[in-house]
């Protein structure tokens, strides 16, 4: 039988060596193939350790008290090797600066490959096929310190679709750049989703940037998970959210009629929904 | 009381970062810097307690050009909180880092007791008083340098993009703290591109790019321009897009609250 | 101060410059500086000094350099007028200081030049070249990548505590040397976080999985390498002949 999930957390929880209590407990978590899937919660509540669990990184570099299993594409995260996960899932983390290695693109873009030995030829085919993927040819020779923000993050991006994962991870990946930047990143992660086929799993505090395009956001809570369902349910619906996560001002705005009784017949999370649900009820005519 | 008269400066790299710059800036206001990554806005700030002297052109603070005072003489009026909480977090304790500038410009004891009580307080950082710095959250490390620098009661706060890195409720708190002070008499400049955040305090806003002053004026009249929001890399806060959409012709709203109430309103409920 | 260090630092520092001899492989490069610095270090009088200067100089024109060149040259000139001071005081003759003093600035420029003609990309692909432990090579990419980048960090920390009332140039001796903890303090940590932020990047990126990493381009020499190595060879071995 084939599987549907790709990622599974059965009982998971975690502790780190240096700390007396659990930042995750007892998480049971599935994540399908090809979803998009927006991590939320505040700071703190152990995001980035359910994001390093999922990429080997704990427990195998951060040591701790190990509870459970996860299970990341058939492999037991905690029986196998990082570079085993490393093609598996790949994890573009907040600042790019910190993951692009080499002194110029093309050359960090295979950093993972060479890494691995990969020959010259396939190598070279990689770094074709992901600079035009991501509409980066320009940046091959360039240096690190010659691209802007945004560049460096797509660059980071470039240098973990080389290993051509199944699972694309990403730890805030816009807290760093401006607006419009940020939705342009955002854009080509999901035109990515439609023409590889991946599963990505985003950490972001700019809701407005994701609940869109996201199959579910699932709300962490002192290393609980409180929500996890379509993104539009649970910013209309949920009893249990939190301010922390970043709800978007139009989906409180919603929130806030509909509890003064206006009839909306659809979910809104973007002023366009807004302007077209309050035209169809003849507001403001 | 800040001026900059046509100031150019040119980074020692050959880079043309601040071109033409006029500006004057009021005292007890709130303001808000704003364009995409790598305008020039901290280049821009960094002029106005001296870190940066102007290539050509002058900068006149409290009347005083600042090419002829010394960065410390100004900062006592003028405190300025970077984006890294990490650059600046270096004390063994919360009170010690508090303490560090306030023993710079502050020299009578009780003043500086007292300030040291009010800064505690004023941030909610009284039961981390023993605490290391390095110990504290994101949100509360960032209270903490707004409060190191407060302490010495500067007449300005600079603010160099003070949510990256917060969440919703840090940011609202910081909201919060932001119109208080400015209450009390603060001059407040706040360099940023989270215009969502900025909404509610309602700021002058002064709009930068490629190192020029575009636009200078209310949010509302600035971001009705979507020429200017395309060539700055910004997004038009969300009430204000909605507002616009549904062509309403009265003020938009500043926060949700008030949009609901307005919304019912129009709506004749 | 700022200014001053970043003046002197573009004598030293790697920029893409399009010339005849960047275009060349660096194991020629090297060569090419090595020859340089060995003639530096083996001939004594004025004139065949001279002759080395002007060898670098015009290797420098061709690849557009000079200017910077001249800085480092500027900057070493400023040791060896030490050398030359100590060597005078010493009791040697003044011709003979002079010829110590100006050696160093040859030996110097000779260096100099190697680095600002090769950037850090081609110098690791020498390093692999000389069969440097993978280990070792991705120990210098990384230093050379993160320098600048630290020193913006201690940039910003220096500001930030410059407008927090921070005077480095203040009080006794011993006050100068507690004024940096400040600025020492945060670039610590900073680095501390960042070091743990890269190692995560590159245990996810397979590092160290295989002892001796492929590398996606090999250094291979065209027909301007072919050439350029016997003529330059020619003139070192002329030159060596000439000095001895």
């Amino acid at each position: 039988m084939k599987e549907k999930s790709i990622i599974k957390f059965e009982n998971f929880s975690f502790r780190y060596d240096s700390a007396n209590e659990f930042i995750l407990k007892n998480i049971n978590l599935e994540i399908n193939k090809n979803e998009l899937v927006i991590l939320a919660g505040p700071t703190g509540c152990g995001k980035s350790t359910l994001l390093r669990s999922i990429i080997g990184l704990i427990p195998h570099m951060h040591g701790g008290e190990y509870k459970g299993r996860v299970i990341v594409d058939q492999l037991v995260v905690n029986d196998v090797k990082i570079t085993d996960l490393a093609k598996k899932a790949g994890f573009v983390f907040q600042n790019p600066e910190n993951q692009i290695f080499m002194f110029s693109i093309e050359r960090d873009i295979v950093f993972g490959l060479e890494n691995l030995g990969t020959s010259r030829t396939i190598m070279k085919e990689r770094v074709d096929s992901i600079l035009s993927l991501l509409k980066i040819e320009h940046l091959a020779t360039k240096a690190p310190h010659e691209l802007s923000d945004g560049e460096k993050q797509k660059a980071a991006l470039a240098g973990i679709l080389a290993m051509q994962p199944k699972i694309l991870i990403l730890d805030e990946p816009t807290s760093l750049l401006d607006p419009k930047t940020a939705i342009d990143f955002i854009n080509i992660v999901n035109d990515l989703r439609k023409k590889i086929g991946m599963t990505i799993v985003i950490v972001e505090h700019r809701l407005d940037l994701v609940v869109g395009i996201a199959d579910k956001l699932i709300i962490l809570s002192n290393g609980k998970i409180i929500e996890n369902n379509n993104p539009k349910q649970v910013l209309h619906y949920s009893n249990q959210l939190i301010p922390e996560i970043g709800i978007p001002v139009i989906s409180r705005l919603y929130r806030n009629l509909a509890k003064s009784n206006y009839d909306f017949d659809n979910v809104i999370v973007t002023v366009k929904d807004m302007v077209k649900e309050m035209r169809r009820k003849k507001f403001n005519d | 009381m800040i001026e900059f008269k046509n100031v150019n400066y040119i980074h020692v790299n050959g880079i043309q970062a601040l071109k033409e710059i006029n500006l004057s800036i009021k005292p007890k206001t709130i303001n808000a810097l704003v364009g995409s990554n790598g305008t020039g806005k901290t280049t821009l700030a960094r002029h106005i307690n001296g870190l940066l002297k102007p290539t050509s052109g002058n900068v006149l603070v409290f009347g005083k050009n600042t090419k002829k005072i010394s960065v410390a003489s100004l900062s006592k009026r003028i405190g300025m909180v970077f984006q890294n909480s990490n650059h600046q977090l270096f004390a063994d304790t919360v009170k010690n880092e508090i303490l560090f500038g306030l023993n710079n410009f502050e020299t009578d004891s009780q003043i500086k007791k007292n300030r040291f009580e009010w800064a505690l307080n004023f941030f909610d950082l009284k039961k981390y008083e023993n605490t290391s710095p390095l110990k504290l959250s994101g949100g509360e490390k960032k209270r903490l340098c707004i409060a190191s620098v407060l302490a010495w009661n500067p007449e300005v706060l600079i603010l160099d993009e003070p949510t990256v890195g917060q969440d919703q409720v840090q940011k609202e708190k910081m909201l919060k703290f932001i119109s208080n002070l400015n209450k009390q008499g603060k001059t407040i400049i706040i360099i940023s591109h989270d215009l969502e955040f900025l909404w509610p305090l309602k700021p002058n806003t002064i709009v930068m790019a490629k190192g020029r002053i575009k636009k200078t004026g209310k949010m509302t009249d600035i971001f009705s321009d979507d020429e200017l929001l395309n060539q700055t890399c910004l997004m038009r806060p969300q009430l204000l897009d909605l507002w616009m959409k549904l062509n309403i012709k009265e003020e938009p709203p500043g926060d949700i609250t008030e949009a609901t109430d307005a919304i019912r309103r129009i709506n004749g409920s | 101060m700022v200014v001053k260090m970043y003046w002197i630092s573009k004598g030293f520092i790697f920029t893409k410059v399009d010339s005849f001899v960047h275009k060349l492989d660096p194991r020629v490069k090297l060569l090419i500086s090595i020859q340089f610095f060995t003639l530096a270090l083996l001939v004594s009088d004025l004139i065949d000094l001279a002759i080395i200067f002007i060898g670098i100089i015009l290797l420098a024109s061709i690849s557009k350099i000079l200017s910077r060149l001249i800085r480092t040259m500027l900057f070493a000139l400023l040791f060896s007028g030490i050398i030359l001071g100590i060597n005078i005081i010493a009791g040697y003759s003044f011709i003979y200081s002079l010829q110590i003093a100006l050696r160093f600035v040859a030996i110097v420029c000779s260096t100099s030049i190697f680095f600002l003609i090769t950037s850090p990309d081609e110098l690791e692909y020498v390093l692999r070249w000389f069969r440097i432990p993978n280990d070792l090579v991705f120990a210098f990419v990384t230093a050379v990548r993160f320098v600048p980048i630290i020193l913006l960090d201690a940039l910003q920390i220096i500001d930030a505590q410059k407008s927090r009332g921070l005077e480095l140039e203040r009080g006794n001796p011993i006050t100068r040397i507690k004024n940096f903890v400040p600025i020492l303090v945060p670039l610590i940590v900073n680095e501390v976080i960042r070091s743990g932020e890269l190692a995560e990047a590159m245990e996810s990126r397979c590092y160290g999985v295989v002892k001796k990493p492929t590398v996606l381009y090999e250094l291979q020499l065209n027909i301007n390498d072919k050439l350029a190595i016997p003529f330059c060879t020619s003139i070192f071995i002329l030159g060596l002949l000439f000095s001895i």
